[in-house]
């Protein structure tokens, strides 16, 4: 037991090596991580930490998830793991109160559950978030604020006045500023984008005509950030304005090159993986959660337990510089 | 005289005008050439679907499937474009896609016309089954790397101006794909006898087909002409927001027709007018870029343009109830 933990301690200093020596020979594991929908970019990626995951620690992970998005497809596969005697399940789930019955039955039969992305999960040992909804709004208010000089007008996107996450990003960072940043005043209400490029664009014109000393903008929705890059990009504005907020580089890639988008945030799917995957070895092991607990990838270190949800800092800042290094 | 103010022409232009002096009082800079440039690119795609809707609801049909083949015929168009390599230019782009865009038109006519099935029934059904097959055969991903072509097309230019602190406003050169779209149907509804055969065909299908008029034939023709022009408007809206997004468009289909019946096409069908129709889009357009500048919260957005939908259809047609019982 001793033995297994400096192992893990040891390879997760030497994480990137390819390091056998967590591969213990006694018990290998067996643990699907079944994700939302598989083939698209984020869940490939997430894939590769999974993969690594199972390398380095040779056991048998990896990673199923259904051909479309659906609740009940994604069912039925936690349904063939159990089925399959796997020791534990980590999940993404698409619709968290769709799995709750399946995961109670996993965790019935003695299989560790661990979620990510699904914050108010009842049925699980343990959910793990890559960052709390309001430290990662701040980073992004710091960042912004920052780049204009702690001073100026600002304008904020969301997907829409429900999606949760959004406005939790937003009302954190805005009441940063508040505190914070004196000089710095938000224009306008929250601008709502319905996850479309093209009423980013539009809210962005129009935010420049109604406010034209606006300087900073913050988006939420993935495409809110290439809208505004757009309607910046158009008016030749790029040196005069920040733009940051939540996106992918595989969508605001051609924005942060001109620099119309100035630096975009999101976590990384390889890393949440490979954390779900080690967290779930490591209570199969008998080790206990605890608040300030450390896993091995960056930005997993120093989780904080609040009920049964451990949050990271895994927030990834990229912007011109490393964004090649983020193929997704 | 009373006839002018009976007419949707009117009240639409008398709504849009009393919004623009609103909302130019708030904000005096709003009156202004970048203000009208940025209005006429964000509506023009609006305008070119609105052009296909309005042919559909003069022959007495209605068309909820436009945006699901516009997606479908973008989405593929640049996909077959980036995957082989072509860099090509624009003209290519559009033809594909409203060749593809034709295609699928087809299919609404031959339910239409050969099967004779309700129109309404037909493209709900096929603007499922063409998003279905978008997503599930051509592709989910969204491309951000369009062809170079496209991305020019976006990037040329009709005017260009400087304001006074140095930045650009511009118009974009695809507005004369609307303007194409809006000349050449004219032309078809006005000066040729297809065009008759569709205002017929709306005002009484029977009596239609009674007079000779090859109503199948007519039917296949609407069909793939507003298949055409929207695969056209999806790739110019591509081009525009350079990013094939297969997930765009579709969800408009509302606000076009809401557009179009405000500029006082009817539902029942054999009425509408081009002029009416743009002036529907340009309401919906101005209403939808100028709630910022008023003030106006985002959850009352909608409120306030589904007030106006009910005020421009309700009060045209409450007048003509009005003035058939008087006659």
């Amino acid at each position: 037991m001793m033995k297994r933990m400096i192992a893990l301690a040891l390879g997760s200093a030497a994480m990137l090596l390819p390091a056998t020596m967590g591969a213990a020979q006694d018990a290998s594991y067996k643990i699907p991580t079944v994700v939302k929908i598989s083939g698209i970019q984020w869940f490939n990626r997430m894939q590769e930490g999974v993969d690594r995951f199972a390398e380095e620690t040779g056991n048998d992970a990896y990673q199923v998830g259904p051909p479309q998005a659906d609740a009940q497809l994604q069912v039925q596969l936690i349904e063939d793991m159990i089925a399959q005697d796997a020791d534990a399940i980590t999940v993404v789930p698409f619709a968290p109160e769709a799995v709750e019955p399946v995961l109670q039955r996993a965790r019935d039969q003695g299989i560790v559950v661990i979620t990510h992305e699904a914050a108010d999960i009842e049925n699980a040992d343990y959910d793990i978030e890559a960052f709390s909804n309001a430290a990662y709004g701040e980073q992004i208010m710091k960042n912004l604020a920052e780049c204009m000089g702690e001073s100026g007008e600002y304008a904020v996107f969301v997907g829409s006045l429900t999606s949760k996450s959004h406005n939790e990003w937003v009302d954190a960072a805005v009441a940063y500023q508040e505190e914070n940043f004196p000089d710095m005043t938000m224009v306008g209400d929250k601008n709502e984008t319905f996850d479309d490029q093209q009423q980013a664009y539009q809210k962005t014109q129009e935010l420049l005509r109604a406010y034209p000393d606006v300087a900073g903008f913050q988006g939420s929705a993935s495409t809110d950030v290439a809208g505004v890059g757009l309607a910046v990009e158009e008016r030749g504005m790029e040196d005069d304005t920040c733009v940051m907020g939540t996106s992918l580089p595989s969508i605001s890639e051609q924005y942060l090159e001109t620099g119309a988008v100035d630096r975009i945030f999101f976590w990384d799917p390889a890393l949440a993986g490979y954390a779900m995957n080690e967290l779930a070895v490591h209570m199969l092991d008998g080790g206990e959660v605890t608040d300030g607990m450390d896993l091995s990838p960056e930005g997993y270190q120093d989780l904080s337990l609040q009920g049964k949800v451990l949050y990271g800092q895994a927030w990834v800042e990229v912007d011109q510089s490393n964004m090649a290094d983020y193929p997704f | 005289m009373a006839r002018l103010f009976a007419r949707n022409e009117t009240l639409v232009a008398t709504i849009l005008l009393l919004f623009i002096i609103v909302t130019s009082i708030v904000d005096p800079s709003f009156l202004s050439v970048p203000t009208l440039f940025d209005l006429l690119r964000n509506g023009l795609i609006m305008a070119i679907f609105a052009i296909g809707v309005l042919l559909v609801l003069i022959s007495g049909g209605i068309d909820v499937s436009f945006t699901a083949l516009a997606a479908f015929a973008m989405y593929a168009t640049t996909k077959t474009l980036v995957e082989t390599g072509v860099e090509g230019s624009m003209a290519l782009a559009l033809a594909m896609s409203g060749g593809i865009g034709l295609c699928l038109g087809l299919v609404n006519g031959f339910f239409v016309g050969t099967m004779r099935l309700p129109t309404l029934i037909v493209t709900l059904g096929t603007l499922s089954a063409f998003r279905g097959a978008l997503l599930t055969f051509v592709g989910s991903q969204l491309i951000s790397n369009v062809p170079d072509g496209m991305r020019d097309f976006s990037r040329t230019m009709l005017l260009r101006g400087t304001n006074a602190d140095g930045y650009f406003y511009s118009l974009p050169a695809a507005v004369l794909v609307l303007l194409l779209v809006v000349v050449l149907t004219w032309f078809i509804l006005y000066r040729t006898m297809l065009g008759r055969n569709i205002f017929a065909i709306g005002g009484s299908l029977d009596s239609a087909r009674r007079i000779g008029i090859p109503v199948t034939k007519v039917q296949y023709f609407i069909y793939a002409y507003v298949g055409t022009i929207s695969g056209i408007a999806g790739i110019v809206h591509a081009s525009l927001a350079r990013v094939a997004n297969p997930f765009d468009i579709v969800g408009l289909e509302l606000s076009v027709i809401a557009a179009v019946v405000l500029g006082g096409a009817r539902l029942q069908g054999g009425t509408g007018t081009i002029t009416g129709t743009l002036l529907g889009v340009a309401l919906i357009v101005v209403i939808n870029n100028s709630l910022i500048t008023l003030g106006i919260p985002s959850t009352w957005q909608n409120i306030v343009i589904g007030l106006l939908i009910l005020l421009g259809t309700g009060v045209p047609a409450w007048q003509a109830r009005r003035s058939g019982r008087t006659e």
